[in-house]
This record gives C-alpha cells, sequence and structure tokens, in this order.
C-alpha cells in the first residue's frame, strides 16, 4: 500500500527543474559606491528599502518549507547593513546561501565578524571585472580594485568560499588570462569565477551598457525586496530614481508561498523552449 | 493635484499584462495593477459584477449610474453615463439617474425600472432597508434578480471610493460624448 504525500507543487517543480531552485533576497539598496552599469543605481544617497533580519530570515525558513534549495542575497552593498554576518549565518542553518558583496568593506574588524561563515554553507560572491586596476576602476569606483585584491585572500585565509563574478560588456583573451591568473592568485580557482554580460537595465540603460533582456532572458529565480517579489534578480531595478515593476510578481511577499506560488504559474504559462540564451545569471 | 500612481505602459507587471493585451485598459486597471495579486481577483469579480448577465444591460447600468451619482463619483457617473447611452437610455434618463432625488412621473415607464430606481437609492444611500421596500422589490424582480442588482450596488459603491480616492480621470472620448449629448 502507498502512503499518499501531501502536495507540494514548488517542491516538485523545483526537483524536476521546471523551477530554479534558489529565492533571492534585496537586503538593501544603497551603497557605499556608485558603480556605472549598476541595476538598481544604488549609490551612498539612495534610499535603503531594506529587509528586516527578521524577514530574511522568515524568507529563508519558508523556502526551505516550500522546497526550494538556495539562497541568494544581494544588495545595495549588503555588508553595509551591520546586521549581515549574523544574518547570513541563521540563513545557513537552513540553506547554502550566497551573498553578493564589493568586497570594499572588509576591514579587521569585518573580517572578525565573518571569520564564523567558513565553518557554514555560505559563499560571497565580489565582483573583480578587469586585470588592471584603473581599467576596473573606472567603471566601479576608485580603489575598488585595491580593496577587492586585499579582502579576497584575507576571506580565503579564514576559510570563507569566495567567488569572483566578472561583469562585462566585452573581455579580450588577453585580458581575461590576466583575470584568471590573478583571481587563482588571490586564492579562488576557475570553478568559482563567473563572467556575465551587462544587463541594460537601470543605470546600464541611462549610460547605454549592456544586452537588452527580456522575461525569457532571465532567471525565473524568485526574489524578494522590500516593494515586493519579482521574476529574478534582474528585476527589481531601479531606472530614473523609480521602481521598474515590468518583472514584478506581486506585492505579497510572506508568506512566501503567495509568489512563489504566482512565478510557478506564469512559468507553466511559458511556451517550451522559451528560455534563456544569454548566460545572466 | 497629488495622485496616485498608475502603472505606465511599458512597467506592467507579470500578472497584469493579459489585462493590457489590447492597450491601455483605463485608470481602474492601471491602478489596480500596481498590486498585481489584487488586480487578478478584482477584476473577475468586477466584471462579473457589472458586466451584462442574467440582468440585461441597460438593467446594470441603471443601478451603476444611479449608485455613482449616489456616492458623488465623478469619474463613476461620467464614464458610466456614455455606458448608459449605449445601453438604450436616452438622455434624460441619464440626466435623471445623474441627478439623486424623485425621478420625473412617467419617464422610465416601466414599473420594473421605477422599482428598481427606489432600490437603488435605499441600498446605495445607506441605512436600514425596509420590509416594505423588499416587498415592492420583490413585486417585479426574482430573488436571484434581487442578490445580483444588490451585489451590483456594492461593486459600485468599491468602484465608487476607489475611483474618488485616487482621482481617477474621465476619458477625454467620454467627455466628448457627453458633451455632444448635452449632458455635460
Amino acid at each position: 500500500m502507498s502512503v499518499e504525500t501531501p502536495e507540494r507543487p514548488i517542491a516538485r517543480a523545483v526537483a524536476e527543474g521546471r523551477m530554479p531552485g534558489r529565492v533571492w533576497m534585496y537586503a538593501n539598496y544603497h551603497c557605499n559606491i556608485q558603480c556605472t552599469y549598476c541595476l538598481t543605481e544604488s549609490g551612498p544617497k539612495v534610499t535603503q528599502r531594506a529587509l528586516s533580519p527578521e524577514t530574511m530570515i522568515a524568507v529563508g525558513e519558508q523556502a526551505k518549507e516550500l522546497g526550494f534549495t538556495d539562497l541568494g542575497v544581494t544588495g545595495g552593498e549588503t555588508f553595509l547593513m551591520p546586521h549581515m554576518p549574523d544574518t547570513l549565518a541563521r540563513l545557513a542553518d537552513e540553506l547554502p546561501v550566497v551573498a553578493l558583496t564589493n568586497g570594499t568593506l572588509f576591514s579587521r574588524r569585518l573580517l572578525e565578524k565573518v571569520e564564523p561563515l567558513a565553518e557554514r554553507d555560505v559563499a560571497l560572491q565580489i565582483s573583480l571585472d578587469r586585470p588592471d586596476a584603473d581599467v576596473n576602476d573606472e567603471m566601479r569606483a576608485p580603489d575598488n580594485f585595491r580593496k577587492v585584491v586585499a579582502a579576497v585572500p584575507a576571506l580565503v585565509e579564514r576559510g570563507i568560499t569566495v567567488r569572483i563574478a566578472t561583469t562585462v560588456e566585452s573581455i579580450e583573451d588577453n585580458e581575461l588570462d590576466r583575470l584568471c591568473a590573478l583571481h587563482r592568485d588571490l586564492g579562488v580557482p576557475d570553478s568559482e569565477h563567473i563572467i556575465r554580460p551587462i544587463v541594460r537595465r537601470g543605470r546600464a540603460d541611462t549610460e547605454n551598457l549592456g544586452v537588452t533582456a527580456v522575461q525569457s532572458d532571465l532567471p525565473a529565480e524568485l526574489t524578494i525586496t522590500d516593494d515586493g517579489a519579482f521574476w529574478g534578480p534582474f528585476g527589481p531595478t531601479v531606472h530614473d530614481d523609480r521602481l521598474d515593476t515590468d518583472l514584478l510578481v506581486t506585492r505579497t511577499t510572506l508568506p512566501l508561498e503567495t509568489p512563489a506560488r504566482a512565478l510557478l504559474g506564469l512559468l507553466e504559462g511559458r511556451p517550451d523552449g522559451d528560455d534563456s540564451a544569454l548566460n545572466i545569471r | 493635484m497629488t495622485t496616485i500612481e498608475r502603472v505606465e505602459l511599458d512597467q506592467v507587471p507579470l500578472l497584469a499584462r493579459p489585462y493590457f493585451a489590447d492597450g491601455d485598459p483605463g485608470p481602474i486597471v492601471r491602478a489596480l495593477a500596481q498590486v498585481p495579486e489584487l488586480l487578478t481577483v478584482a477584476l473577475p469579480f468586477i466584471g462579473a459584477a457589472l458586466a451584462p448577465s442574467a440582468i440585461g444591460f441597460r438593467a446594470k447600468e441603471i443601478v451603476i449610474v444611479r449608485t455613482s451619482a449616489l456616492a458623488g463619483c465623478r469619474f463613476c457617473v461620467e464614464t458610466h453615463a456614455v455606458v448608459a447611452l449605449d445601453a438604450g437610455l436616452s438622455p434624460a434618463h441619464v440626466a435623471a439617474l445623474r441627478t439623486p432625488g424623485p425621478v420625473p412621473d412617467g419617464l422610465f415607464g416601466d414599473p420594473a425600472e421605477e422599482a428598481l430606481l427606489g432600490w437603488v437609492d435605499v441600498v446605495g444611500g445607506g441605512g436600514p432597508v425596509s420590509d416594505e421596500e423588499r416587498a415592492a422589490i420583490l413585486r417585479h424582480w426574482d430573488h436571484h434578480e434581487i442578490v445580483e442588482l444588490t451585489t451590483v450596488v456594492g461593486a459600485t459603491l468599491m468602484l465608487n471610493r476607489f475611483a474618488t480616492a485616487l482621482a481617477l480621470p474621465t476619458s477625454p472620448d467620454a467627455l466628448e460624448r457627453l458633451e455632444k449629448e448635452g449632458l455635460r
């Protein structure tokens, strides 16, 4: 006699590969730097629009209950939020976590605070676009390169998993070879290096940079923000100081089942083969 | 004037897109689209309540225009005055519906429509509904029809407050038609 299990449509969709397993959270929108291609027009003077640590932990708990497999935390600069080291540790009690950071705030004090993350399933994804400081910093911020190449080995030495994300319009082979040599020198293997295109949304659109991406080009990873739930982390962009709503799924974020079911409904209505070809991740 | 934003046509949220497939769906939908999960449940209800059904087009528009006039909703009165004309009501009928208070004797000529107007004035005006008033409407309309017509009053009142609070604008086409019919 078989035992009936309760229906878990999200868990089944994730397990069958019909729905991405990761849930993203925009911890905040403000940032200590102001990158040329930033999707969210982040910078020091923008509104924080932060998720509280309690909300983030509730999202993590409910994501696990629903059957999601991974968590992502992005911003803004996530480590501008003083609670971030503790919150990441708590989220990792639920599911593996990747947290995005520009890598410029890792003072000795912050390094001490994040050290416990070495014991957890947490990876810090740090942006490094070019092997040369002047070219890298032109798109990001003055002194960005120096701070990143100091932070990465300091984190690696403490046993923290570091990924390098390179976001570019294009990159020459020679330049990429030197960038890869650099991240290996810093202690980050090739398996932890991703290269992705600039997406033409937010400030990148204002600056006329990157590839135009439509809904089907973007991964449908449920993304929770202070403004609602979106079709992926490339959804809740800001342009001319206004939130884009074209990839909004629901304003309701908790219970997480509400936006998760709505996103699944959208995915099930998508024609076969209508998925991304732009390697946007 | 302070206004509440309605979604721009290039910013339509994913769940709301089917409602924009034929272009600008109007200010009510564009406002509700700010909360797509609300839009997707509200619009089927509003459609079922206000569109022609077992109750005819003309009767529903009598209810909608009269209720909106009682609630003082400029947007709904102007918008539905045009729909009421399309439903076969004359400019004189529409003018009377738009003016709270007694309707000129014999203007509608149909005892069922006159009973309906009395019912709308009672239900839409607020306060208790007497046994005599229920008996009066029951002389001309069946139970299920009264349930539906009363739901139309309620749905219209909801939209009246929504449109008034959000200062929704009447379309230029509607205003032009009202001008032409001597209803502005």
